[in-house]
């Protein structure tokens, strides 16, 4: 008689053990919708890293990952670029409602994440004097003689160094004035890299590019004398075909 | 004692176990079949059982129908107590018999023991295998997840190839025009009472079959079989060197079973079941459907089959080796058994089974499937960004953005379906990518129409950097000959 | 038939007696018993044959201010041989590409190839396969890969500002919609 609970102990022990083995499925591995998916790190994976990086960094597209972006980004702005997408460049509509896969809570998350920082943001003592990110709605080509004259003069202080004194490449860095580069990045890009800078490339931000950093008034006119070089052949809506 | 054998003695005259016992377990075998490689068959039926016992136990807590049948896998998965481990003994147990019943019918083969007087039982075992092969498709799609659905819609579009009767058949088993309730129903009662009915009654011919015409001996190079006098031979065989199946044959099959078990037990415990990969939701569209491992070699010949050969294929000779199966007793008769003396055959398993592996290996890569998220979510190495000027960038990223990643790689990372682009430079002239992108051709479609002439510019500036350090990109010879004019001396 | 024309059994054949009769009896009504049973049997089976009659139907895809000039979009319909167990089933994908004029195009989710979900990428303007690579041009015709033909296409209508599609079918070589 005394067996009889021991026995039954045992066989509850190796069927409740059983439960914890390894080929148990973990519920971590569930499989999610991928309108459920709620995971930033995830979802940057998926849906950024491919033009941006895997960290934000090194990637040929605007370089999230820094800091000082995450510290300067405006995330209304930031979720409104990820879900319109931007027209003319190759940046693509991510909104369900526009045709993209991510619904408004994904969008919110991955604002939230990229604001909070991919690889953290900088302190705000560094911050003082940084042009804003986002510039008031400029229009293309409609910028002043006398704003793109000083452009000009802000290029030559800050960029001929490596982007060359003509503007179409020098020691370190590529042409600026390609048609097809200008036809293809938005006013708004060109600034974030001004300021921002791609340090994982070795090009500096607004601080360092000269003795002193940049002012918001030269940022501003220095897209708007890029932006002048436009040519208005070639854009994405003429399209081409050859038979 | 004198008791029990009384009790025994009571049931024996009643239901005559003796009897049954010399006539079954106890008849007795050539000597020389209690061998190694005569294991696979009983295997195999044990795998049956297992089969038998755990699909029973699942239909406790399986629902058949679309709305609930993902809920119940995962309430097996994660809720009920170990119906994870049930599901898992269920899965293993079915690969291992696919792969036990084809090891045997390849023994079989090999050992010529289809032969003389066992055409019949060639046949039955044939049809047994293909009854199972039913019985893992079907079973796949119980799982009525994503591959289940697309399983069966990829099944549909096969027998809708057929000629004349596709509309009825896809109609047949779908139940109706459309994959819905009907179909997992019919699927359902297909795996669960049709084939296992059928494999039953079959196995049952088949085993009498075995007992009625005797085990094969094992085969002698030089030994031929001759219907005159092969029954005669095999008798005087069986008299002279006869052991019982049961104790003395059998112990190799008993011993082989056990493995097996524990190697079902220990896949099942220790890697688990398939997990379902999401509900058999057909607006998920984010899905990549990839068959259950016996199928991934037919999966992926209708990759790389020429397209034009598909239905021919489809029609003629998927029946035709199924006939061809059921037929080699009858091309190949009498004569040589031992494989020694049948190179054709040896020759001919060989590459049959080196054709299915190989077929499986690219179904697990499939080279061929765009990979459908590479676009976004593969990032450009920082090698092919760093000392690239900002056209160069915006043409990686309009590579990026006009999904060219989900066919082609940038050194090994992204779909395999086109040429891996790292070191297209040393291949291609800067014309030759434009015409390429633009107007495709060589299985890539034409380009020209999506893409503004900014973004060829963009793309293949960055497309011409793509070539090794020292590497010289390619240059159509009319520019070669006129830098060599520029540059005398210079190459 | 008269009785008296009826020729006399030859003597060699044994007469009837009354248990070959009763087996014979037997075996014919079992026989027909068989076929109250099995006809209907087959009727039954059969029936998933005879559904197509009613996918005459025009089914509703949704308002066509859904569907904005130029783009391409995921739509679904309801299964028109639904049942209330049918889940997630009973909604059946489609692509709706709207031209820019206006003018729509409806193509069926599955591949021409082997009926995989072939899945639209609009910057590339491309439908791609995930099974066996086809690839196929925003008007549905084949780009690339195993596809034989082009997407399938289902017949719509617009109709009071809605769209409707005469679906209710999965397509395949043999019956292109």
């Amino acid at each position: 008689m005394k067996e009889k609970p021991l026995l039954l102990a045992f066989v509850l022990v190796a069927a409740l053990g059983c439960d914890s083995l390894p080929g148990r499925p973990d519920p971590a591995d569930r499989y999610q919708r991928p309108s459920e998916v709620e995971d930033f790190a995830l979802l940057y994976a998926t849906h950024c890293s491919g033009c941006h990086g895997a960290d934000g960094r090194n990637g040929p597209a605007t370089n999230l990952g820094d800091p000082l972006y995450a510290a300067l980004a405006d995330p209304v702005e930031v979720r409104r670029v990820i879900a319109e997408g931007v027209a003319g460049t190759p940046m693509p509509v991510f909104a369900q409602t526009g045709g993209g896969t991510l619904t408004e809570k994904q969008l919110n998350i991955l604002a939230e994440g990229l604001k909070a920082g991919l690889n953290g943001s900088e302190s705000a003592s560094r911050l003082r004097g940084a042009p804003p990110l986002t510039a008031k709605a400029g229009v293309r080509g409609q910028a002043s003689t006398a704003q793109l004259a000083r452009g000009e003069q802000a290029y030559a202080t800050y960029c001929a160094r490596c982007h060359g004194a003509e503007g179409t490449g020098g020691a370190s860095g590529g042409s600026l004035l390609e048609p097809a580069f200008l036809g293809l990045v938005s006013d708004q890009a060109l600034r974030t890299t001004v300021i921002v800078g791609r340090e994982d490339l070795g090009m500096p931000g607004w601080q360092g590019a000269g003795e002193r950093p940049m002012t918001a008034a030269e940022v501003s006119d220095v897209v708007a004398w890029l932006g002048s070089h436009r040519s208005s052949a070639g854009d994405a809506a003429s399209g081409v075909s050859i038979k | 004692m004198n008791r029990l054998r009384a009790i025994g003695k009571w049931f024996d005259d009643r239901l005559a176990l003796g009897r049954l016992y010399d006539q079954s377990l106890g008849h007795r075998i050539p000597f020389s079949s209690s061998s190694w490689w005569y294991v696979f068959g009983s295997a195999t039926l044990l795998c049956l059982i297992i089969q038998l016992v755990t699909g029973v136990c699942l239909a406790l807590v399986y629902v058949p129908s679309p709305d609930q049948a993902y809920a119940s896998l995962e309430y097996l998965d994660y809720e009920q107590p170990l119906g994870w481990y049930l599901r898992g003994l269920h899965f293993w147990g079915s690969n291992f018999m696919v792969a036990l019943v084809t090891i045997h019918l390849v023994q079989i083969f090999l050992f010529g023991a289809y032969k003389y007087p066992r055409e019949l039982t060639w046949m039955v075992g044939s049809a047994l295998f293909l009854a199972t092969i039913g019985m893992a498709f079907t079973g796949q799609t119980m799982r009525f997840d994503q591959d289940a659905y697309w399983g069966v819609e990829i099944i549909v579009s096969i027998l809708g190839r057929l000629p004349l009767v596709g509309e009825a058949a896809t109609h047949l088993l779908q139940g109706g025009p459309i994959v819905g309730a009907e179909t997992l129903s019919r699927f359902f009662t297909l795996h669960v009472f049709v084939i296992p009915a059928t494999l039953i009654g079959l196995l049952v011919i088949h085993i009498r079959l075995v007992l009625v015409l005797g085990i094969s001996e094992y085969p002698e190079p030089g030994k031929v079989v001759d219907p005159d006098t092969y029954a005669d031979e095999y008798e005087q065989v069986v008299e002279r060197t006869g052991i019982r199946l049961m104790p003395e044959g059998g112990g190799k099959d008993l011993v082989f079973s056990a493995l097996v078990l524990m190697a079902i037990v220990l896949c099942a415990a220790l890697i688990g079941p398939k997990i379902p990969n999401g509900p058999a939701d057909p607006s998920l569209i984010h899905t990549v459907p990839r068959p259950d491992f016996y199928f991934l070699s037919l999966f992926a010949a209708f990759a790389l089959m020429p397209p034009d050969l598909e239905s021919f294929v489809i029609v003629y000779v998927m029946p035709l080796a199924v006939v061809l199966l059921f037929a080699v007793p009858f091309i190949s008769r009498g004569g040589e058994r031992h494989p020694s003396r049948r190179p054709g055959a040896v020759i001919l398993v060989i590459l049959v089974l080196t054709g299915l592996f190989t077929l499986a290996w690219e179904g697990v890569v499939s080279p061929w499937s765009p990979e459908m998220d590479a676009w976004s979510g593969v990032p450009v190495q920082p090698r092919f960004v760093e000392d690239r000027s900002p056209l160069e960038h915006m043409g990686a990223t309009v590579l990026q953005a006009k999904q060219c990643r989900n066919c082609h790689a940038l050194d090994g990372a992204g779909g395999k379906r086109g040429p891996d682009l790292a070191g297209v430079a040393t291949r291609l002239t800067e014309d030759q990518l434009i015409r390429q992108v633009l107007q495709g051709g060589g299985n890539m479609p034409a380009y020209g129409n999506h893409l503004s002439p900014h973004e060829v510019s963009a793309l293949v500036a960055f497309l011409t950097t793509l070539h090794a350090e020292g590497q010289a990109p390619a240059r159509d010879s009319a520019s070669w000959a006129r830098s060599a004019r520029e540059s005398p001396g210079s190459r | 038939m008269e009785p008296h024309e009826h020729p006399p059994l030859p003597p060699a054949v044994p007469p009837v007696t009354r248990r070959d009769f009763l087996f014979k009896l037997g075996l014919g009504l079992n026989v027909i018993a068989a076929g109250f049973v099995g006809i209907p049997i087959v009727g039954y089976i059969a029936s998933a044959l005879f559904k197509p009659k009613a996918q005459q139907a025009w089914i509703a895809l949704g308002e066509i201010a859904q569907f904005p000039p130029g783009e391409t979009r995921l739509a679904s319909y309801r299964n028109p041989f639904t049942t209330p167990w049918d889940g997630a089933t009973a909604d059946i994908p489609c692509w709706v590409r709207r031209k820019p004029d206006g003018d729509f195009q409806v193509f069926a989710i599955n591949c021409a190839h082997l009926g995989c979900p072939v899945r639209w990428f609009p910057q590339s303007g491309l439908f791609m396969c995930p099974c066996h690579g086809g690839v196929y041009y925003e008007d549905g015709s084949r780009a690339s890969g195993p596809p034989p033909r082009g997407l399938f296409e289902y017949a719509f209508r617009v109709r009071r500002d809605r769209l409707e599609v005469r679906g209710g079918q999965t397509p395949n070589l043999s019956e292109p919609v």
